[in-house]
C-alpha cells in the first residue's frame, strides 16, 4: 500500500508537476553545471564562469515565458474537472473561465456554458466510449492549451479506471486540481509565472551587467554565479508559494545567498561590517517569522496557505479579534509581517538597508534592491489575500490591519526621502531611495487589504474590480522599477569602474565626458521620481487610483495619497542633486577623463529605453499586469 | 505515566524564544546574537512538533521542524563565516565596533 502511494506520488510529481517549473530546475542544473565544470575538469579556466550563466539564465528566462504566454493563451485554466456517470448519461463537468467552445468532433449530445463551468453530457452507449469521445471532443479544441493538456489528463485517468471496473453505473468522479503542484506546496498560476518571469528577465540583465562591470573575477566568478542563481531560485518560489513552509523556505533561501554576496568584496573593511549587520538583523528578523508561523499553523490546525485562509476567517466570523485565539493569531500574523517588513526594509526594519548597500557592490544592491523587493512583494500579497480571503462579511478589524499597514507605508515613504538628503554617498541614496520605493508599493498593498476586507460593506463597490487595479498597479510599477532601478545602479557601478569612487561629488562634471550613461542616469532618475513621459508615472498614476478608490471605504487611504503626492514632490529634490553634479557644476582640475567603452553605454541605452517606452507606450504591459491580477481573483 | 498538557510544551517553546528574543538584543558579541537566533529557532521548533502531537496540525509540523532543523545548520554556517570576515577586518566581532557605515 505504501509503494502504491509513493509510486502515485512520483508519478503525479513527474508527469505533471515538474513541467510548472522548468525554470527553477533549468537555474537548479545550470548551479550544478557551474560546480562541476570548476571541481571536475577546471574548465573554467578556458570558459569564463559566465558563459555558463548567461546561458542558464537565457534558458530559464524563455521557458518562463514562454509558460507565461501559454497561460495568458490558453486563459481556461482548469481549476477542476469531474466526470459523473449516471445510468447512460455521462456528463463531464469543467470548471473554467472559458467564454466559447468550438464543437470539433460531434460527439456529445449537449454543451452547456455557464458562467465558469462548462458541462458536456453524453447520453446512451457505453460509458468508457462516451467519456473518451467527450474528451477527444476537449481535445480537438486547439484554442485552448492547458484545456487540452489537463483533458489528456483525465483521458489517461478515464481509461485506467475503465481496465478495471468497466465504469460502475452509479457515478464516479476524478477531481484534477490543476494549479496546486507537489502535494499543495506550489502553485503555478498566471501571477507567480508574471513574477517569476521578472525575476529570470532581471537575472539576464543582471549577469550581463557584471559580464560588463568585472565584478566577480574570473576566479570567484562560478561562486558568485551560484550564490546569485541560489538566490533567484528561492525567489521564484516566494512568488510561487502556497505553504507556509516554503513560504518560509523561500525567504530564507534568498537571504541566505544574499547575506554572503553583500559581503564578497573580499578584505574590504565595509563589506565585511555591512555582511555582518544584514546576517545578524536578517537571522533575528527570520527567527521572529517562524516562531510566527509555528503558532499560526498550530492554532489553525494547517499550514497550507489557502485553508488557513479558510480557517482564519472561520475564526474572525464571529467576535473579531475578542477570543484569546484570535487575538494570539493577531500577533502570529503581525510577527510574519515582522519578516516581510524586513525584507521590504519598511521604517522601522529598514536600518540594515542603506548599510548593506553602501557595503556591497552596487551590481549586488542593485540585485537586492529590485529581486528581492519583488519576490517579497509578491509574497506579500499572496499572504495579505490568504488574511482576508476567508472572511464572508465586512470585517473592520481586517480593515485595521490594512490601515495599520497604510501607516507604516506613510512612514516608510517620508522617512526613505527625507533621509536621502542629506547622503553624499550616491549607493546610500539609492538605498533610501529603495526604501521610499517600498513605501509607495506597500500603498498598492495597503489599499489592497481595506479593499478587500471592508469593500463587500458599502453598497455598490466593485471589490473585485478594484483589488484587480490594486495588484495590477503593484506588478507595473515592479515592472518599471526593475528597468529604472538596475539602470540607476547599473551606471553607478559604471563609473565607479572608472573613477573608483561612489560619492556624489565624483560626478561633478561627468556629464559631458560620458554622455550616454549620463544621459541614462538622467532618464532613470526622472522616472524614479515619477515624472511624465517616463514609466515611472504611469506606476505611481496606477496605485494612486487604487488608493483614492480605497478612500471610499476608509478615509485614511486619501490622507496616504496626499502624503504619497506630497512625497513625489520631495523626491525631486534629492534625485536631482545627483544630476545637477553631473552635469552643471564642473569637472575637478586635474581629474582624469572618464572614458567609457561603447558596450557599457549600449548596456544602459538598453535599460533605459524601455524606461521611456514605457512611459510613451504603457498600454501592452499594463494590459498584460491587468490580465495576471484578473486571473488572482477569479 | 500522566499525559504533559499542551501548554506546559508552549511554554517551554514560548520561554525558549522570549529568552532568544533577549539574547538578540543585550547581547554585543557577535556569535552571542548568533546563539539568541538559535534559540527563537529551536523555540519555533518544539511548538511545530507539539502542535503536531497534540494539534491538528499532523505530520506537517515535524517535517517543517526538520526543515527548520537544516536550515539553522545552512545559515549558522554562512553566518560564523561571515563573522569571521568581520574578525579578519575589525579584530573583534562587537557589532557595536562595526561603525564605519553610518549616516
Amino acid at each position: 500500500m505504501f509503494s502504491n502511494l509513493l509510486e502515485q506520488l512520483i508519478a503525479e510529481t513527474t508527469l505533471t508537476s515538474l513541467c510548472h517549473f522548468v525554470p527553477e530546475l533549468a537555474l537548479s542544473a545550470t548551479i550544478v553545471v557551474l560546480l562541476l565544470l570548476r571541481l571536475c575538469w577546471s574548465i573554467d579556466r578556458w570558459i569564463p564562469a559566465y558563459v555558463t550563466a548567461l546561458a542558464g539564465a537565457l534558458v530559464a528566462l524563455g521557458f518562463s515565458g514562454f509558460q507565461l504566454l501559454n497561460l495568458l493563451d490558453g486563459r481556461g485554466e482548469l481549476s477542476s474537472a469531474r466526470v459523473e456517470v449516471n445510468g447512460g448519461e455521462t456528463s463531464l463537468r469543467v470548471a473554467s473561465d472559458v467564454q466559447t467552445v468550438r464543437i470539433v468532433s460531434g460527439a456529445s449530445d449537449e454543451v452547456a456554458i455557464n458562467p465558469g463551468e462548462i458541462i458536456v453530457t453524453v447520453s446512451g452507449g457505453d460509458g468508457a466510449a462516451s467519456v473518451g469521445a467527450v474528451l477527444t471532443f476537449l481535445n480537438g479544441d486547439a484554442a485552448q492549451k492547458t484545456l487540452k493538456e489537463s483533458g489528456q489528463r483525465l483521458c489517461a485517468v478515464m481509461l485506467a479506471g475503465s481496465a478495471e471496473t468497466k465504469l460502475p453505473k452509479d457515478g464516479i468522479s476524478a477531481t484534477l486540481e490543476s494549479h496546486q503542484h507537489f502535494g499543495g506546496l506550489l502553485v503555478f498560476d498566471q501571477f507567480g509565472a508574471f513574477v517569476r518571469g521578472l525575476l529570470a528577465l532581471f537575472l539576464v540583465l543582471m549577469i550581463a551587467l557584471t559580464v560588463l562591470t568585472g565584478i566577480p573575477d574570473a576566479e570567484d566568478g562560478p561562486d558568485f554565479y551560484t550564490l546569485l542563481f541560489g538566490a533567484t531560485i528561492g525567489m521564484m518560489l516566494m512568488a510561487s508559494a502556497n505553504h507556509l513552509l516554503i513560504f518560509f523556505l523561500g525567504i530564507e533561501m534568498a537571504s541566505v545567498p544574499s547575506y554572503v554576496m553583500v559581503g564578497f568584496l573580499k578584505g574590504r573593511r565595509e563589506s565585511s561590517e555591512a555582511a555582518f549587520k544584514y546576517v545578524v538583523y536578517g537571522a533575528g528578523a527570520a527567527g521572529v517569522m517562524l516562531y510566527g508561523i509555528s503558532l499560526l499553523c498550530g492554532l489553525l490546525g494547517t499550514a497550507s496557505i489557502p485553508e488557513v485562509s479558510v480557517q482564519l476567517g472561520a475564526m474572525l466570523s464571529g467576535d473579531g479579534f475578542s477570543t484569546a485565539e484570535a487575538r494570539t493569531a493577531l500577533l502570529a500574523v503581525l510577527m510574519v509581517f515582522v519578516g516581510l517588513a524586513f525584507k521590504l526594509s519598511l521604517v522601522p526594519f529598514h536600518f540594515w538597508c542603506p548599510d548593506a548597500f553602501e557595503g556591497a557592490s552596487a551590481e549586488v544592491a542593485g540585485f537586492l534592491s529590485v529581486a528581492s523587493k519583488g519576490a517579497a512583494f509578491a509574497l506579500l500579497v499572496r499572504f495579505s489575500l490568504a488574511l482576508t480571503g476567508g472572511i464572508e462579511v465586512a470585517s473592520d478589524t481586517l480593515a485595521g490591519v490594512g490601515v495599520a499597514i497604510g501607516v507604516i507605508a506613510a512612514l516608510t515613504v517620508t522617512f526613505g526621502n527625507l533621509a536621502a538628503y542629506g547622503q553624499s554617498n550616491i549607493k546610500r541614496l539609492l538605498a533610501y531611495s529603495t526604501i521610499a520605493h517600498a513605501g509607495y508599493m506597500l500603498m498598492a498593498v495597503s489599499a489592497l487589504i481595506v479593499i478587500q476586507a471592508a469593500g463587500s460593506g458599502v453598497a455598490g463597490f466593485d471589490v473585485a474590480g478594484n483589488s484587480e487595479r490594486c495588484v495590477e498597479g503593484l506588478l507595473f510599477y515592479l515592472f518599471v522599477y526593475l528597468f529604472m532601478n538596475l539602470g540607476a545602479f547599473a551606471v553607478v557601478a559604471l563609473i565607479r569602474n572608472e573613477t573608483f569612487s561612489e560619492d556624489i561629488d565624483s560626478y561633478n562634471g561627468i556629464g559631458w565626458e560620458c554622455p550616454v550613461l549620463c544621459s541614462c542616469m538622467a532618464i532613470c532618475m526622472f522616472s524614479l521620481v515619477g515624472l511624465p513621459p517616463f514609466g515611472g508615472f504611469w506606476g505611481k498614476l496606477v496605485i494612486f487610483a487604487s488608493l483614492f478608490q480605497a478612500g471610499h471605504i476608509h478615509w485614511f487611504l486619501w490622507v496616504l495619497l496626499v502624503i504619497a503626492g506630497l512625497n513625489t514632490v520631495f523626491s525631486l529634490f534629492y534625485y536631482v542633486r545627483v544630476l545637477k553634479a553631473m552635469f552643471i557644476r564642473p569637472r575637478a582640475e586635474g581629474a582624469r577623463r572618464v572614458d567609457i567603452l561603447p558596450s557599457m553605454g549600449n548596456y544602459a541605452l538598453l535599460i533605459a529605453i524601455p524606461v521611456l517606452l514605457l512611459g510613451l507606450l504603457p498600454n501592452s504591459v499594463t494590459e498584460l499586469a491587468r490580465t495576471v491580477s484578473r486571473a488572482l481573483f477569479e | 505515566m500522566t499525559e504533559i498538557p499542551l501548554n506546559s510544551v508552549l511554554w517551554v517553546g514560548a520561554i525558549l524564544f522570549v529568552c532568544g528574543v533577549i539574547c538578540m538584543t543585550t547581547k554585543r558579541n557577535g556569535i552571542g546574537v548568533l546563539m539568541g537566533v538559535e534559540l527563537v529557532l529551536n523555540g519555533a521548533n518544539i511548538n511545530f512538533v507539539a502542535f503536531s502531537r497534540y494539534g491538528k496540525l499532523g505530520l506537517d509540523g515535524q517535517v517543517i521542524a526538520l526543515f527548520v532543523i537544516v536550515l539553522a545548520a545552512a545559515e549558522a554556517a554562512v553566518a560564523i563565516a561571515i563573522a569571521l570576515n568581520f574578525y579578519n577586518n575589525h579584530l573583534t566581532i562587537d557589532v557595536d565596533q562595526g561603525d564605519t557605515l553610518r549616516g
